[in-house]
């Protein structure tokens, strides 16, 4: 896959059905490279949908149908031959709600690797250990690796999520409301970490908090309604929306 | 008006104060008899289990507790009007054959649980879980005639192709059949119920990191249900230990001697009390409850060790 190209997800008239509802209309998008992308919008808007179609996890969804493409690395993903399992490990996700596994905090964060059948001790240990510390997580866990995961507090459960993507080395770090069923303090250590990684990833995060689509992300994209309204640089949407419907919305006079 | 309300409400809850408190003592009278139930036979069991060890029974002589425990032949039988009376072997054939049965019944019980929870289209899955109830509610008797006209006959003829006279097909390895075949729905309906319960996030997580859905059923889904799944395994371990009518069909009454030869002839402590019952006065009759008191000992210690396990294999999967 050819990676280097600054503009490595192209969506192409993207629409989604559930059953006979379509969900997503006509979407076209081209996501940026090392940047973050605030996907923001009224709930039922189709945002997380459409954050689930980039790395095919709305495949676990019945009757889910797909038309038009998304476009990753020069590829189609929804094409045929796609290996899903290998586009997953470099399109990483980040889900709502914490959700480690009921083992230990090492072993969550080694989990994705011994998948793909990485067997060498040394490797899989030094490759936890950088994706804790990346993940802003290593000083408060090192002494207790071995500890249930489940120990930990919301926040870090989210970090260890987080953690958890990065050590596949993605490309691409997918995020749903990382935030919301957090503390504003861990909030806040979690937005810090996400302007650290889009040094080297591109995240692309759905939010419901303006203020945090304000303060993380460089491009925001207002989807209403199943579609996308509206989608520029985070400076431009927040000042000058070119649309009614993204002010209304953005200064809060509905959703 | 405000004070018409009030009136209304303190009347109200006077009343509704009243209804709790008959409310609870009805409760409580409800567990007290249950609970009595268990502590009234538990005690007769004890009263009568402890009458060998400590009377002559009837000029019989008194039965040696430790030889009782330990000793390896079993001579049962009015006629016989000996204290010849001892279980240690038929313990350890209990246990093995348990054991031996679990080694069946639980892989074949999560595998199957997994797949239907987990694997089978929701068709399929509906239909097997009707088959598995099913089976789950089928007397034992049922599986013991079974166990009587039809593994007999396969064990038989199995062991006379390998040049061996078995006893009619009455054998430790029919025994283990038959309480495999009784233990693998329930096994199965619980460990579905811990599988399906599963936080599907956790799943989503796992798939989301690039495993493929064996590796996550394997690797993630099982290990979340293991506490549910060690339940299983528990109540499989008590309705094996305590399964008495199908088992004495095909167990073949061992006498004397514990025997590893799957082969062999075989009794467990629940075969050795139904059998040869006639009377219902003197040893022949104490002694069975004797036997009573050491199985509830058995599943009693075995329920104690299981638990202590499932404590240390680290059960914390639910936490909200």
């Amino acid at each position: 896959m050819n990676c280097s190209i600054e503009k490595n997800i192209i969506v192409e008239n993207l629409n989604l059905y559930y059953g006979t509802k379509q969900a997503l209309f006509n979407i076209d998008m081209e996501i940026p490279r090392n940047k973050v992308t605030a996907l923001i919008g009224p709930s039922g808007c189709g945002k997380s949908t459409f954050l689930r179609s980039i790395n095919r996890m709305n495949d676990l969804i019945p009757k889910c149908r797909i038309d038009g493409s998304i476009t990753y690395c020069g590829e189609n993903i929804y094409g045929q031959g796609m290996d899903v399992i290998d586009l997953r490990r470099k399109v990483g996700m980040v889900f709502q709600k914490p959700n480690p596994f009921p083992m230990s905090i090492f072993e969550n964060v080694a989990y994705g690797l011994r998948c793909q059948g990485v067997k060498d001790k040394i490797e899989l240990q030094k490759t936890v250990k950088k994706a804790l510390v990346d993940a802003a997580l290593y000083d408060e866990v090192k002494d207790r690796l071995k500890e249930n995961a489940l120990s930990l507090s919301g926040g870090q459960q989210q970090r260890l999520c987080i953690a958890r993507a990065i050590a596949l080395s993605p490309d691409v770090i997918l995020m749903d409301e990382p935030t919301s069923a957090l503390d504003p303090i861990a909030t806040a250590k979690i937005e810090d970490l996400i302007n650290e990684l889009k040094k080297d990833y591109t995240i692309i995060i759905v939010t419901h908090n303006m203020q945090q689509a304000l303060r993380i992300s460089d491009f925001t994209a207002f989807f209403l309604m199943g579609e996308l309204m509206e989608f520029d640089e985070t400076s431009k949407i927040f000042s000058h929306p070119k649309h009614q419907k993204t002010e209304d919305y953005i200064t809060g006079r509905f959703g | 008006m405000p004070d018409t309300l009030n009136y209304y409400q303190k009347n109200n809850s006077k009343k509704g104060l009243i209804i709790d408190r008959i409310a609870k003592n009805i409760f409580l009278s409800m567990a007290i008899l249950s609970s009595s139930f268990i502590i009234i036979i538990a005690g007769i069991i004890l009263v009568r289990g402890i009458i060998p060890f400590t009377t002559d029974n009837l000029g019989i002589g008194r039965v040696s507790l430790l030889r009782f425990l330990t000793g390896n032949t079993w001579l049962i039988g009015q006629t016989f009007a000996s204290n010849l009376y001892s279980i240690g072997f038929i313990i350890a054939s209990t246990l093995f054959i348990t054991i031996l049965s679990l080694l069946i019944s639980f892989p074949v019980g999560v595998l199957t649980a997994l797949f239907i929870a987990k694997v089978a289209p929701p068709s399929l899955a509906k239909i097997l879980r009707t088959v598995v109830e099913t089976l789950a509610s089928i007397p034992s008797i049922v599986f013991g005639l079974f166990g009587a006209g039809v593994i007999l006959k396969i064990v038989y003829d199995f062991s006379a192709l390998i040049g061996y006279q078995s006893k009619g097909g009455n054998s430790i390895l029919s025994v283990v059949i038959v309480l495999a075949l009784m233990t693998i729905p329930t096994i199965t309906t619980i460990s579905e119920v811990a599988i399906r319960s599963v936080d599907q996030s956790i799943e989503r997580g796992s798939l989301a990191l690039g495993a493929s859905k064996t590796q996550t059923n394997f690797k993630v889904v099982l290990s979340s249900a293991k506490s549910g799944i060690f339940t299983a395994a528990i109540l499989g371990i008590g309705r094996s230990l305590g399964e008495a009518t199908a088992v004495s069909l095909v167990a073949g009454g061992r006498r004397s001697g514990f025997s590893f030869d799957l082969l062999d002839t075989t009794s467990t402590l629940t075969t050795i009390m139904l059998e040869g019952l006639k009377e219902t006065t003197g040893i022949d009759y104490d002694i069975r409850f004797s036997v009573g008191l050491v199985l509830m000992v058995v599943i009693l210690l075995t329920n104690l060790l299981l638990n202590a396990v499932k404590r240390r294999v680290g059960v914390v999967n639910v936490k909200e």
